[in-house]
């Protein structure tokens, strides 16, 4: 059976819809900006000749229909995670479909592959943290010696956050849990090697800064998605605090046991 | 302004910035593996991150406040991002997200909501202006460069 007919029946229809819709919902789940997920859905639509295609896309969810609105889905994303290559990968399977030439079937095992691309390896992970909050503590001024603490912290903190994954712990918990772990560590690491904290803090907190959210927003701001950009912005700003709530809860435990005001 | 009259660095500061660059390059790796970004692309995700940071760095040690120093370093950095998402056939997004987070105001947000939750007013409102002028200037240089006419890949 051709895929690609110019006039597709009910059943065909019904399976492009849930093939764009879960493609759409991929992207979404993985970091893609609100913008991208609507265009590639649109692009995706067209390329598979259904017709009146209409998709609303927000931070955490989609709702789209087609035809004469015969043909209407919802998809609920409340869970994101950061894996830009899922995101490259359906972007590429898009511009593929668009090119003509791939049927449906052959799309849908694309992008089954695609949602399958697994995250770095452990000990990457591991890895990378410890390398990342290396360096940010040395940009952000740090000597050598606070690097090394930072390094340390990182490693404990993407170990942990691992952990966390595994159990799946609560987001604003482990947020709190693991800045204030970053801090403990670094605090008890820069005491150790001699030097100021503050630096080394601050540059292992990068893992946990929400970079992306804010980034996120400002693009989806750019775009006009002013709804979407807001829930970017709140995560964002909910994300910080329980950082400065993590790091103040140990930083006032060692100012009162040691009476000694750290950072 | 005053950065033109400081365009000749001494050695040390030449080296700094060198040392700058490659440890921006290196952090912005570290994150671009966190955030499992195709293998190709890792490496010029690590150069716009090294750029981007390198120009705001060599603003600052030229007297530029963070504002209009992070408005001139994030301009290069997305026109890059852009690039390399034409070269590469990859989603600016890719490049974009991990280049731009030594600029990203992490330790102004962190600070504003330190002093917020600690109940001093004053300086965690002084943070959260500062940080908020950052953050204007980073969505401000975003939308021109992503606003600019380039020739994209051909999507149909």
């Amino acid at each position: 059976m051709n895929s690609r007919e110019l006039y597709p029946d009910d059943e065909q229809r019904r399976r492009i819809m849930d093939f764009i819709m879960a493609a759409g919902e991929t992207l979404l789940q993985n970091g893609a900006e609100v913008f991208r997920v609507q265009q590639t859905m649109e692009i995706m639509a067209r390329s598979f000749h259904l017709r009146e295609f209409h998709v609303y896309v927000l931070t955490n969810g989609i709702f789209a229909s087609a035809g004469t609105a015969e043909i209407s889905e919802v998809r609920n994303v409340p869970v994101r995670v950061t894996h830009l290559g899922r995101v490259a990968a359906v972007n590429e399977l898009s511009r593929q479909i668009a090119a003509g030439g791939m049927t449906l079937a052959e799309a849908e095992s694309r992008l089954a592959e695609a949602q399958r691309i697994p995250f770095p390896r452990d000990h990457v992970q591991l890895l990378a943290g410890l390398s990342g909050a290396f360096c940010f503590a040395m940009i952000f001024g740090g000597t050598l010696r606070s690097g090394l603490a930072a390094a340390a912290a990182g490693f404990i903190a993407n170990g942990y956050l691992l952990i966390c994954e595994r159990h799946s712990v609560p987001g604003g918990f482990k947020t709190i849990s693991t800045a204030a772990l970053i801090t403990l560590c670094c605090l008890v690491g820069c005491h150790l090697l001699g030097v100021e904290a503050s630096h080394a803090i601050i540059g292992t907190l990068m893992i946990l800064t929400p970079g992306i959210a804010f980034t996120m927003g400002i693009r989806d701001f750019v775009q006009k998605d002013y709804l979407s950009g807001t829930i970017r912005m709140i995560d964002a700003l909910l994300v910080a605090a329980s950082i400065a709530i993590g790091t103040g809860l140990v930083l006032s435990l060692y100012t009162a046991l040691t009476g000694v005001i750290a950072v | 302004m005053i950065g033109l009259s400081v365009i000749s660095l001494t050695n040390a500061q030449v080296g700094q910035l060198a040392a700058q660059f490659l440890l921006a390059g290196a952090g912005t790796l570290s994150f671009a593996i966190l955030f499992a970004c195709p293998k190709r692309t890792l490496p010029c995700c690590a150069l716009v991150g090294a750029v981007g940071w390198l120009v705001y760095e060599f603003l600052v040690l030229c007297g530029w406040e963070a504002f209009a120093a992070s408005l001139l370093a994030v301009i290069p950095l997305t026109l890059l991002a852009r690039l390399c998402a034409i070269f590469l056939k990859c989603p600016v997004t890719v490049f974009l997200l991990s280049g731009i987070f030594p600029l990203v105001p992490g330790a102004g947000i962190y600070y504003t909501a330190y002093y917020f939750i600690q109940g001093d007013n004053a300086l965690a409102l002084s943070n959260g202006i500062s940080t908020f002028k950052i953050a204007v200037a980073l969505a401000i240089g975003i939308a021109l460069v992503l606003g600019l006419p380039l020739p994209r890949f051909s999507k149909k």
